[in-house]
Parts: structure tokens; sequence; C-alpha cells
């Protein structure tokens, strides 16, 4: 099994964690064991799942519209080059902005609930996405759209027959990136103001100075993350299963000496 | 074709025969940036070639002959001179089907089958075709081919000839009267190169169909032509034009045939003496 030894490793460095906060009795406060992180997420597990999925909701909402708002930008791009050329370095002077400052703009303008935390992710996540979708449609093999171009193809048919289908591995890549900023928007977005969330629970248990249950919440949002991540990871193997990455005679080719 | 008919009739063709290319002193010129000249990449290109002929465009890379051959099949109009295949302009051509093409790289979808890959053009470039008509038809080319065992394979299931092989079914998919190869065998290994050689050979012997090849491989051109066109850089122009007399049914044996040997080393010289560094 390949996770093995990974998990192994995992193993003997919470080992060395717990030996190192007893032996040198280090306060809870500063820095918990792993023995008593543990606990706080089995006391407490009704409270930190319900966190969680107040999270996850955000997550998803976001990220979902950030994949939505960053294909549509490439595709505008794309097709209407002459707006296209005017908006990407307006898209890209955005990007510049930092967006964490954006998060009490935005409680200030969409309250405490969900729309602030998707407003924060789909700032952060869409760039992501519609970089590599751009990327994508514009690597499509110029040969190819000139013969389907000589034979009277037109513009919408190359666009949606031949090059969106072609940007999706790229997508793809993009999606990757976007769900994991996707996770740090919505922590954030949190952070700013809220009344629910893993985000919440960790500033206000951090303001109790109760570190192990800032630590609890912090291994919930590593798992949604992960969580999240493998769903794209299997989204792509089952929308792009032709890509080059999943060829298994090339990467046998690759592998011979 | 109706449309065809209407054209104007070819001027300078040969009694009897109207050549079903004609190109009559082409010239392509590259546009300049900013205060740089334009580059003159084609000069002075006359070609008449007649219905059922297989015409080699030989020559050093870079010389202009893949532009030559974009010029023919309508995908750059030329800067001068006229052209016409078929009667009519290249991309009316091409837009009337009668233009089939086939570029270096095999360019299929790789998220369609091989099949998938024949049927696509085809229903753009006819689209009053059934869906049962296109993949009959695609099945048909496939079998041309050789390939129709491989019909539901993904590119990326096919090796480097058979993705190449798919993409002239594409091309004759169309029924073109007219089949354009750019380098077809530029990118594949030197066993597959012979065995696609043979392959194209077989076809056009059996299909009957007009044929240009732009390659830089002389036993390539002789073995495939009836006529080669050697061309030479700076500028770009055709400085010789050899017919092969080498008899037919030609095969693997044609190799052997002194008059193979003799074409082969006429061309290899024709091809030494356009470099212009030789030429003094």
């Amino acid at each position: 099994m390949m996770l093995l030894p990974t998990l192994l490793l995992t193993v003997v460095l919470l080992g060395l964690w717990e030996g190192i906060v007893r032996l040198l009795s280090v306060q809870s406060f500063v820095l918990p064991a792993p023995s008593s992180i543990a606990a706080v997420l089995v006391d407490h597990q009704g409270l930190l799942l319900h966190a969680a999925g107040t999270t996850a909701v955000e997550i998803s909402v976001g990220f979902l519209l950030s994949a939505l708002v960053g294909a549509a930008v490439a595709l505008v791009i794309e097709r209407f080059a002459r707006f296209g050329r005017a908006l990407y370095p307006l898209v890209v002077l955005f990007q510049t902005v930092p967006k964490v400052a954006l998060a009490p703009i935005f409680v200030l303008w969409f309250g405490y609930d969900l729309m602030p935390k998707v407003a924060l992710i789909v700032v952060i996540a869409f760039f992501p996405v519609a970089l590599s979708m751009l990327a994508g449609l514009e690597s499509v093999d110029r040969s190819l759209v000139s013969l389907m171009r000589s034979v009277g193809a037109r513009r919408s048919e190359i666009l949606w027959r031949v090059q969106v289908p072609h940007a999706l591995p790229q997508l793809m890549a993009g999606l990757k990136i976007a769900i994991t900023f996707s996770v740090i928007g919505a922590i954030v977005g949190e952070f700013s103001g809220a009344s629910a969330g893993l985000g919440y629970v960790i500033q206000f248990a951090s303001s109790q100075l109760d570190a192990p249950t800032v630590f609890a919440a912090l291994v919930e949002v590593s798992l949604l993350g992960i969580v999240f991540y493998y769903l794209i990871e299997i989204l792509e193997r089952l929308a792009v299963p032709w890509a080059a990455k999943f060829d298994r005679t090339a990467r046998i080719a690759e592998h011979d000496p | 074709m109706s449309m065809a008919a209407a054209a104007p009739a070819p001027v300078s063709a040969a009694a009897g025969a109207a050549p079903v290319i004609l190109a009559e002193n082409v010239a392509v010129d590259y546009p300049g940036r900013g205060r740089t000249r334009g580059i003159r990449v084609l000069q002075g290109i006359d070609l008449a070639i007649a219905r059922g002929e297989f015409v080699s465009l030989i020559g050093p890379s870079g010389c202009g002959k893949s532009t030559l051959l974009k010029v023919l099949s309508g995908l750059l109009p030329p800067s001068e001179g006229r052209v016409q295949v078929a009667g009519l302009r290249p991309a009316e051509a091409a837009r009337q089907r009668r233009i089939g093409l086939v570029f270096q790289e095999p360019t299929l979808l790789p998220w369609k089958t091989a099949l998938d890959n024949v049927a696509f053009l085809l229903s753009i470039a006819d689209r009053g075709l059934r869906r049962s008509e296109l993949r009959e038809r695609a099945h048909e080319m496939l079998r041309l081919v050789g390939l129709d065992h491989a019909a539901e394979r993904l590119p990326g299931q096919l090796s480097g000839g058979m993705k190449q092989r798919v993409a002239i079914a594409r091309a004759l998919a169309l029924d073109p009267e007219v089949l354009m190869m750019d380098e077809p065998f530029g990118a594949l290994d030197a066993i597959t190169r012979e065995e696609m050689s043979d392959f194209v050979l077989d076809l056009w012997q059996r299909t009957g169909k007009t044929a240009i090849l732009v390659t830089h491989a002389i036993d390539e051109a002789v073995l495939l032509s009836t006529r080669v066109h050697v061309m030479a850089a700076n500028p770009a122009r055709i400085v010789e034009i050899l017919p092969i007399t080498l008899p037919r049914p030609r095969t693997e044996a044609s190799y052997a045939d002194p008059a193979f040997t003799r074409a082969a080393a006429r061309l290899r010289a024709s091809l030494r003496h356009g470099r212009p560094g030789d030429a003094a």
C-alpha cells in the first residue's frame, strides 16, 4: 500500500509531539498535546461537525460560483477578442488587490451570513479558473482550427466543439487550485464576521485561550480541504478520462529506461 | 457540379486535360511589423497538376514548401498570382469539399474515438448528413485505411502511424478531388515512415485521387510520385520538375530498381544545387 509509509511517519511525528509536550510540560494554551486535541475532537464532535457543515456549504457554493465566473471570464475573453484585450489587464489588476482586505467590506455590504463568505471566495478563487481555462482555449491546434474553418465551420462551433473540450484538462488543474483557495476564503470570511463555521470556532476558542479546540477545528478544516480536493480529482477522472496524464501507455513509456 | 461549370475556364491549361491544380506566378509575402519590410517567402511559382497525378514538393526545411501547400489548400491567400483548384479559388474549393488536408501532426480530437474523429470534419463540411450516414461513411473510410478494428479507440490508444492513418481517413471522408499532405510522416520513426509510404502508395493506386505531398525525404518522393517539384529557398521557388519514370505498380521491390537509384541521385544533386551556398 502506498499510504503505509505516510501513515507510519504520521504516527511517529504525533508520538514525538506528544512526548515533547509531556516531557517539557508545555502549557496547553501554548501547544496542546495530540491526545488533548483528539479528546476535543471526540467530546465536541457534534459542535465541530455542525461548524464544519456550515463551512462546507460556504466552500461549495463559493467554489461553484468561482468556477462559473472563472470559466465565463475565459470564454468572454476568448470569444470577444477585442473586448477581451480590454478586460484582461483589468482582471490582472484586480488580482493584485489583496483580497483578504476585502473581507470587512463584504461584511459591511452583505452582513454575517453566507453571502460575504461566498463573495470573498469568488474574488479569490475565480482567477486560477479563468487563467487555466483561457490557456486551454488558446492552446488548441491552429492547423485543426484552420482545417475546420476551411470546410465552413462557424466560430461558435470551433469554440464549443473543439476549444472548450480541449480546455477541460487545464480547467481541471485550475479547479484544483480554486478549491484550496475556496477553503482559505471561507475561513478568512468567517474570521471577519460570523456566528458559525470552523473559522468562527477557531477565533472564538483562541479568544478563550482554548488551544486544543483551535487545533481540533484546524484538523477539521484540513480534512474538509482534502475531501474537497479529492472530489475534484474524481470529477477530473470522470470528465477527462482521455487526458494525457491518465494515459497509462505514455506513463509506462516514460519509465522505460 | 454546376458551380464548377460556371467558373471561368483556367487559362494556359494543357490541351485536352484541364489541370486540376493550377498556379500562375504565385508569390507570398509575410507582412512586416512596423518599419521592418515584409518577407517574400514564395516567388514566381507556376504549377499545373493533372487529374490523377501524384506530385511531391521536395526541398530543404524552411524553403516555403509548406507555405505553398497552404496557398494551394486555401488556408493562405497568395499575395500575388492566381491559384485554381478544380476550377475554383482554393478557399472555395475547400468549402466545397474538393480538398482533403493532412498535416504533419494528426491533429485528432483526443476525446473522440477514431470513428468520431473521421465523422466530425465531415459533419461540419456536410450539414445535411444524418448521424447514421456519417458513421457509415466513417466506417468505410477506416476500412479503406485498414483501421476499422480500431474504430472505437481513442487517439491516445493508437500508435503514431495509426493516428496519421485516421487523419488521412478524415481527409478522404470528404471525398475530395485532391489529397494534400504536408510532411505527413515527418513526426514518425523511420520504420513506421516506410510503412506509411507503402500505405499511401497503395491507397493512391486504389483510389486514383490527385495527390500532393510535401516532404524532405528523397526516397519517399521517388517511390510515390509521378512528378517531383524540387524547391529551393531565398527566395523560395521551384528549381526543377522531375518526372519519375519508375514502372508501376510500385512496391517495396521498386527501391531496388535502377530507375529508382537514378531518380534519387538526380533529386539529391538537384537539391544540393538549389542551395544558395552551393550555387557558386
